[in-house]
């Protein structure tokens, strides 16, 4: 296993601009990470410091218990795989993947068998005499991360590898990249602004916004326990409205809000009963049910209802506000019809201002 | 069989190719007819072969030798300083305007370069009097009209460095980021990056510059003429020497011929080089 990452108080200045605000965060050896957040939020600025290509303003990089602020790219034992594959065009497969080794002093006689370890590990084996053009994407993509996991570093960054890649080729793509993180038990951090693919590839997603951690968490408290507005907003979807806590005894809370009044259980959440908040419910948790059959029921009437292929994804007016409920596909359901759906209470989330 | 139609469109490719043919072709086929005696301006007009045979009464080895030696050393240290040049200037704030600055050299007359050069140069010019100063020297050196050519060398320099510059700059400039980063993130220093990436990706715009410049710089007339030495010097010099002194327009023909002719060697041999250590290279 290799060794874990430890970020201390990192800002980061371009000019004015606050790229990186006071990040800090720890990651074990082996685990695999996302950065995730929307375009400018400072993913790929921090994962280009840790990188050593860009120097930070303040704060300490840790690799292991070594302080590598100071040490140069060539230096720092991790390989990265870009976004755009950054294939040497001049080399072939072969010697592209080859190159590390080269450059790292391995003896020349380990390379044969190295550099077919790790094409075979990525399905290339064959393709050695190619040159980067006459690949397509996914194999561009393979090429670029035998490349990395050849020199076998102590950190594997990913830089959006997969954004230039179809839906269907992503996937698989996407599997075969944390099977290789896993068998070699690399640490790895990956840049994604993906929701999907983090909380498909990682074993802890660290949720970023202007430059700020906003919630650093395995893939299914993220999804399930947002701690944020923004983390529920931006992972997944969520209906989000305003509401006020009529009553609160320990976890369980009774909530009033635009979709009625609703009873919640949530662990996390510290609002005193008469506080202000948002009201978080996924599409998904939301199970169409008749009227009064049970409790913590939402009714409204159907707006549109669109048929999806899995599911049916369908937006429903109660009073002034909509709420977004994604059922099984096989309900019929037409536009303007009554319904309701009932809403476990721990599926209820209520997130502070 | 369907009889083939004449493609009238062809017609357009003719104020082109009949300025090349009137002004390229006819002008080559004419000083290759004048080499064997044709089109005498002043006599009788016959096949000779007298003209060729007469190019070793005219010093030519020793005037192409010189031409040779002062284009392809003075290509070669162009080059040499182009790249880091180049380098540099990519990295520094600024770039464009520096790059600007850079190109001035290029747009003044190579008469204004000797000058300029002559000023540094000349026997109580600035690098004299500077070596002189410290002691270095005990008596004025001959830089320029030198027997090695070291004046009309640093002028061939100082003017074609930004011709250079500026195919090898954009160049340089086009190698992607993210592969450099790549190769720095895989563990080669600087030095390795660039005799790795930047100098196999940027070999075809490289071989161009030098080559354009060593043709420039064989092809000389006015620099060597004013800052090389009396003897040898370039064969454009012979040439008009012959024509113009002499009134020999056949041995200049000769001349103009053998000069197309080991252009045309050394640009291939140049370029053979240039795609051998690109090919060594990847």
């Amino acid at each position: 296993m290799t060794q874990g990452l430890r970020v201390q108080n990192l800002t980061k200045y371009y000019g004015d601009y606050k790229a990186l605000d006071d990040v800090s965060f720890a990651i074990e050896g082996g685990q695999f990470v996302t950065l995730l957040g929307p375009s400018g939020c400072g993913k790929t600025t921090l994962l280009r410091v840790i990188a050593g290509f860009l120097e930070c303003d303040q704060g300490e990089v840790y690799f292991g218990d070594k302080l590598i602020n100071d040490v140069p790219p060539n230096k720092r034992d991790a390989a990265m795989c870009f976004q755009s594959y950054a294939l040497f065009p001049n080399k072939n497969v072969y010697e592209n993947i080859r190159f590390g080794l080269r450059m790292r002093k391995v003896p020349p006689e380990e390379h044969k068998e190295r550099v077919e370890e790790a094409m075979a590990m990525v399905n290339l084996t064959g393709l050695g005499e190619r040159r980067p053009y006459e690949l397509s994407g996914g194999q561009q993509q393979r090429v670029a991360l035998a490349r990395c996991i050849v020199v076998r570093p102590q950190l594997l960054l990913f830089d959006e590898p997969l954004s230039n890649l179809d839906a269907k080729l992503r996937e698989k793509v996407r599997v075969e990249i944390r099977e290789v993180q896993k068998k070699l038990g690399i640490t790895a951090i990956y840049v994604t602004h993906d929701q999907a693919e983090a909380l498909a590839i990682s074993d802890q997603v660290i949720t970023m916004s202007a430059g700020c951690i906003i919630q650093n968490a395995p893939p299914r408290d993220i999804y399930d326990r947002p701690n944020s507005r923004f983390v529920a907003d931006f992972v997944g979807t969520a209906n989000i409205v305003p509401c006020r806590i009529l009553e609160r005894t320990g976890m369980e809370y009774l909530v009033q809000s635009p979709y009625g009044e609703l009873r919640a259980v949530d662990a996390d959440c510290d609002l005193p009963a008469g506080a202000e908040g948002y009201l978080c419910i996924r599409p998904e948790d939301l199970l169409p049910s008749g009227k009064g059959e049970s409790s913590n029921q939402i009714c409204g009437a159907v707006r549109t209802a669109v048929y999806m292929g899995n599911l049916l994804d369908m937006f429903v007016d109660i009073g002034t506000e909509q709420i977004r409920a994604s059922i099984a596909k096989d309900w019929n359901v037409t536009e303007g019809e009554a319904i309701c759906f009932r809403v476990a209470p721990d599926k209820v989330r209520i997130l502070g201002g | 069989m369907k009889k083939k139609k004449f493609e009238w469109g062809y017609l357009l490719l003719l104020p082109g190719l009949g300025f090349v043919a009137l002004f390229l072709g006819a002008a080559i086929v004419m000083m290759a007819l004048q080499s064997v005696g044709f089109l005498n301006f002043t006599g009788e007009s016959s096949f000779s072969m007298e003209y060729w045979k007469g190019l070793f009464q005219v010093n030519f080895y020793d005037n192409l030798i010189y031409s040779l030696k002062i284009a392809v050393c003075a290509s070669l240290i162009c080059i040499a300083i182009v790249y880091p040049l180049s380098l540099i200037v990519k990295n520094m704030p600024w770039s464009k305007t520096w790059l600007s600055l850079l190109k001035i050299p290029m747009f003044i007359p190579a008469l204004v370069v000797c000058l300029i050069i002559t000023n540094v140069l000349n026997y109580n010019g600035i690098l004299n009097a500077v070596l002189g100063g410290l002691g270095l020297i005990q008596e004025p050196l001959v830089l320029r009209n030198d027997p090695w050519g070291v004046g009309a060398l640093a002028t061939q320099v100082w003017k074609n460095v930004p011709f250079m510059l500026l195919i090898v700059y954009s160049s340089v400039e086009s190698v992607r980021k993210d592969v450099l980063d790549a190769g720095r993130n895989l563990g080669a220093g600087r030095l390795r990056l660039f005799w790795e990436i930047t100098l196999p990706l940027t070999m075809p715009s490289a071989l161009v510059a030098v080559i354009m410049t060593f043709i420039k710089i064989f092809n000389d007339y006015t620099i060597s003429r004013v800052m090389g030495p009396i003897y040898p010097s370039t064969l454009s010099n012979l040439m008009h020497k012959q024509a113009y002194l002499y009134n020999d327009w056949h041995t200049a023909a000769c001349i103009g011929c053998l000069m197309m002719v080991t252009a045309v060697i050394f640009v291939s041999l140049y370029t053979w080089l240039g795609n051998r250590l690109a090919k060594q290279l990847s």
